[in-house]
């Protein structure tokens, strides 16, 4: 089994430990080894967090630079802080939201100004926007763009052969108010099969 | 929420965070009692125990410090029951007192003590190597390199502790405790809960006469101890070259995946018992080379121990470490790589790993903030008020918890902050000699009544006028809103005695004390103010208690059950755009519009209110009440 490196980042408070234990829980049940390193301390105080994701043949908990074969961003700002962890032709998932940091007189940049920054960083990783606000509105707010997005990663089939789509959907079963996660999950992953798999979404 | 999974059968591979793993190792083997105080990154080691102590009848408690959770522990052990105490690094500072005596003593029946490092400094003041302590204190280290290695090791050590009478230190370092990992369960070896204290007057009395026996009993334990620790499964070696890399604790994990991906030719020493260090097995992985490099974090002391190892046997190797692997912040993939290239003579540039392009536009920082509705913001805006109102120049002297974040802007409330109670401790000095200056301590409820008794006590005996600050937001929020004296609730959740916090205050003989609500922030200026002037005119101590519950300890319970929170909302018209809710105050529920008025997230609102307080304008109504459920959820 070769090696699958995720990294994961976002505000505090988004859910994003959740996603990767969820993910990594779905991987142990595939028999893929997984390990989930977290910086917890301050950042449920909305702080900036990420997550490193391995899985496979994998010992070092945290991802080296450059060695991301995903970034997945909850947050705008906060996947664009991380490009540069991304491999050469690796794959940007990002959520189309926008959480204002809550400091004095800060600047915020535009959307447009975020994405395009961040694809001309990309090189050739391929990036989408992700609608998770939008997909997670349908099912019950900005809580469930977690799953959205965990949904997208499996949409974008570079889990397969690590984790299976029946055991992520077996794991979040087991959430609290499981229909939600699950057809936040269903939404996220329905939107890219047809968005991740060609071209730039 | 700690793992059901903990409990699961024999046998089966679960995914655990390292620090569940390690309760579910002290379980595997017969732990009756575990108390800790909660620090970063060691708080769900006790906090799993706990969620499991009753089903399983042993006992676990939060303790007010992790002296006293070390001392009870100790008594635990002594008495005959497998303990465990937990804490984060700095927390064995303040229990090393108990450390070293407990140390000269010996144990019973195991003893685990669990020192969570944290480099890199995620959540810490300092990242002090606290394998020092092991070597000062003749105690064994354990350093784990995985959650599946630090459940054999927390289990193993029990065994250990109680066969050579010696307490164990275990140092998982943030990157053990806080990665969720694969980990095989084994059997649950429960044992008695209960023992019974054996009296041992010359063992256990550390008076100078029994001390000085209990001295050389402990040095003849630790030659068994070093002899043992080759054994330990922990320690081994992989592969055979003249070339070595000892790895110690988690660095281990990175120099193997490093000399893997990298294909290189050399043998890798994996220790787990960096004190004291496994010289048999050292000696015989370096036994036909001719270069060693020591990985390990922190500070160098594996490397030292070889380099006496290698020194007083006249050993015809070369000992490298600190110099190509430096000493600040965690282990990374890539500085084990490029530290073991550049060992070997190659270019340490040569690894595959390089961080693409940054983006070219300018990004905001996003420091943590205090959470929507947090008291500490209401209270800190009130203050800076008061103080401002009476022409006064303050001097804040802070402390450890959430309420550290007063140090960023827009409330710059915080000038000092050193360890806990430092900030009142540091008040009485600030009292007696800034001249012009009136010395405000800070500090949270679990930090009073862990260190900050004993500095109140000083204030008054002393008379130095100051004026504490208690900011009694009922739970230990930084690390997980666990309970404590101000909460009312236990470890295993059952009712305990609420100690009030003005009660203690007047018990010490403090004259004035105040208690006001921070949602109030009339209320609170008039209290805050009020015991100002007290200090200021009366040249005495005076607390002023800010009570309210962390409003994340509430918003979560009112969300798992249903209950609906008031909602705020920005009347358009009336909004001037003046940025005084999102710049002076700051809530992080309040975006701005591109117009520059303000909006509330109506996902983030918890109903708080207090920003229809701060707004000039009035601008910020209640747009939905909260059910009559929400009000009874605040104690």
């Amino acid at each position: 089994m070769g090696r699958l490196s995720i990294l994961a980042a976002g505000v505090g408070g988004q859910g994003i430990i959740t996603l990767a234990s969820t993910l990594a829980r779905a991987a142990v049940a595939s028999g893929t080894k997984a390990l989930v390193a977290e910086t917890h301390g301050l950042s449920q105080r909305g702080g900036s967090v990420e997550v490193h994701i391995r899985l496979g043949d994998v010992h070092a908990p945290l991802i080296a630079p450059g060695d991301a074969d995903v970034l997945i961003g909850l947050e705008l700002i906060e996947a664009a802080r991380r490009v540069s962890h991304l491999r050469s032709g690796g794959l940007l998932l990002a959520a189309d939201t926008i959480l204002r940091p809550a400091v004095p007189g800060v600047r915020v940049p535009s959307r447009e100004e975020l994405v395009s920054a961040m694809r001309r960083a990309a090189g050739d990783a391929k990036v989408v926007v992700v609608p998770a606000r939008e997909l997670a509105s349908k099912v019950g707010g900005l809580l469930f763009s977690n799953m959205v997005m965990l949904g997208a990663l499996a949409g974008s089939g570079i889990l397969e052969g690590f984790v299976g789509v029946e055991e992520l959907e077996r794991v979040i079963g087991t959430l609290r108010r499981r229909e939600e996660n699950l057809k936040a999950f269903r939404l996220g992953l329905d939107y890219c099969s047809t968005h991740c798999s060609s071209g730039r979404g | 929420m700690p793992s059901p999974e903990v409990l699961g059968p024999p046998g089966a591979e679960v995914l655990l965070l390292g620090n569940e793993a390690i309760a579910r190792g002290a379980l595997e083997a017969g732990l009756g009692f575990a108390s800790a105080y909660p620090g970063t990154p060691s708080t769900e080691i006790v906090e799993t125990l706990a969620s499991v102590a009753k089903k399983l009848g042993i006992y676990v408690e939060w303790s007010t410090n992790e002296k006293v959770a070390l001392e009870a522990a100790f008594a635990a052990s002594a008495s005959g029951v497998r303990a465990l105490a937990a804490m984060k690094h700095v927390g064995l500072n303040v229990a090393a007192d108990a450390f070293m005596s407990i140390s000269y003593v010996g144990v019973r029946s195991g003893l685990l003590i669990v020192s969570a490092e944290d480099p890199s400094m995620w959540s810490s003041q300092n990242e002090q190597d606290n394998r020092f302590y092991g070597m000062m204190a003749y105690v064994p280290v354990f350093e784990p390199h995985s959650p599946a290695e630090a459940k054999e090791m927390a289990a193993t050590a029990l065994d250990f502790s109680e066969k050579l009478g010696t307490p164990i230190l275990m140092t998982p370092t943030t990157r053990v405790s806080h990665t969720r990992g694969p980990v095989k369960l084994g059997q649950l070896r429960p044992r008695a809960p209960k023992g019974y204290f054996k009296k041992d007057p010359k063992r256990f009395t550390l008076i100078p006469a029994h001390a000085r026996e209990r001295r050389k009993a402990i040095i003849e334990r630790w030659m068994r101890v070093k002899e043992a620790v080759n054994d330990l499964p922990f320690n081994r070696v992989e592969g055979s070259s003249r070339v070595v890399i000892v790895a110690s604790g988690i660095s281990y994990a990175y120099v193997r995946e490093a000399v893997d991906r990298l294909g290189l030719d050399v043998a890798v020493a994996k220790v787990g018992t960096p004190v004291p260090l496994p010289a048999r097995l050292v000696r015989e992985a370096i036994a036909g080379a001719e270069r060693v490099l020591v990985v390990e974090e922190l500070e160098p002391v594996v490397e030292m121990q070889l380099k006496d190892l290698v020194a007083s046997e006249g050993l015809d190797v070369e000992v490298h470490g600190k110099d190509y692997v430096g000493y600040e912040g965690e282990m990374t993939l890539d500085r084990a790589a490029r530290a073991i290239l550049e060992f070997m003579g190659k270019n340490p540039l040569e690894t595959p790993w390089r961080a693409g392009n940054t983006v070219d536009l300018e990004l905001p920082e996003r420091p943590p903030a205090m959470c929507p509705g947090c008291p500490h913001r209401a209270t800190y805006f009130a203050l800076r008020k008061a103080v401002n109102s009476l022409s006064l120049k303050a001097v804040y002297s802070g402390d450890i918890g959430c309420y550290s974040l007063g140090v960023l802007p827009p409330f710059q409330e915080q000038d000092l902050i050193l360890e806990m109670g430092g900030s009142i401790g540091a008040a009485n000095g600030l009292a007696r000699v800034a001249e012009g200056q009136v010395a405000i301590a800070i500090i949270g409820d679990s930090t009073f009544y862990h260190a900050g008794l004993p500095a109140l006590a000083n204030a008054v005996y002393n008379g130095n006028p100051l004026l504490v600050l208690v900011m009694d937001n009922r739970v230990t929020a930084m690390t997980g809103e666990q309970p404590n004296p101000s909460t009312g609730i236990t470890a295993m959740g059952e009712k305990a005695r609420w100690i009030p916090i003005e009660d203690v205050a007047r018990g010490l003989g403090v004259e004035k004390v105040v208690v006001f609500d921070p949602y109030n922030l009339k209320e609170a200026f008039n209290a805050l103010r009020d015991a100002l002037k007290y200090v200021v005119d009366n040249k005495k101590p005076a607390v002023a208690v800010a009570r309210r519950a962390c409003s994340l300890y509430i918003d979560r319970i009112a969300r798992r059950r249903g209950v609906e929170t008031p909602l705020y909302a920005v009347v358009e018209d009336k909004c001037t755009a003046c940025g005084i809710c999102y710049n002076a105050f700051t809530c992080p529920a309040i975006m701005v519009k591109s117009d520059g008025k303000a909006w509330i997230d109506p996902d983030l609102c918890t109903g708080c209110g207090v920003c229809a307080q701060v707004c000039p304008f009035n601008a910020i109504v209640k747009v939905r009440e909260g059910s009559p459920e929400w009000e009874k959820l605040w104690f």
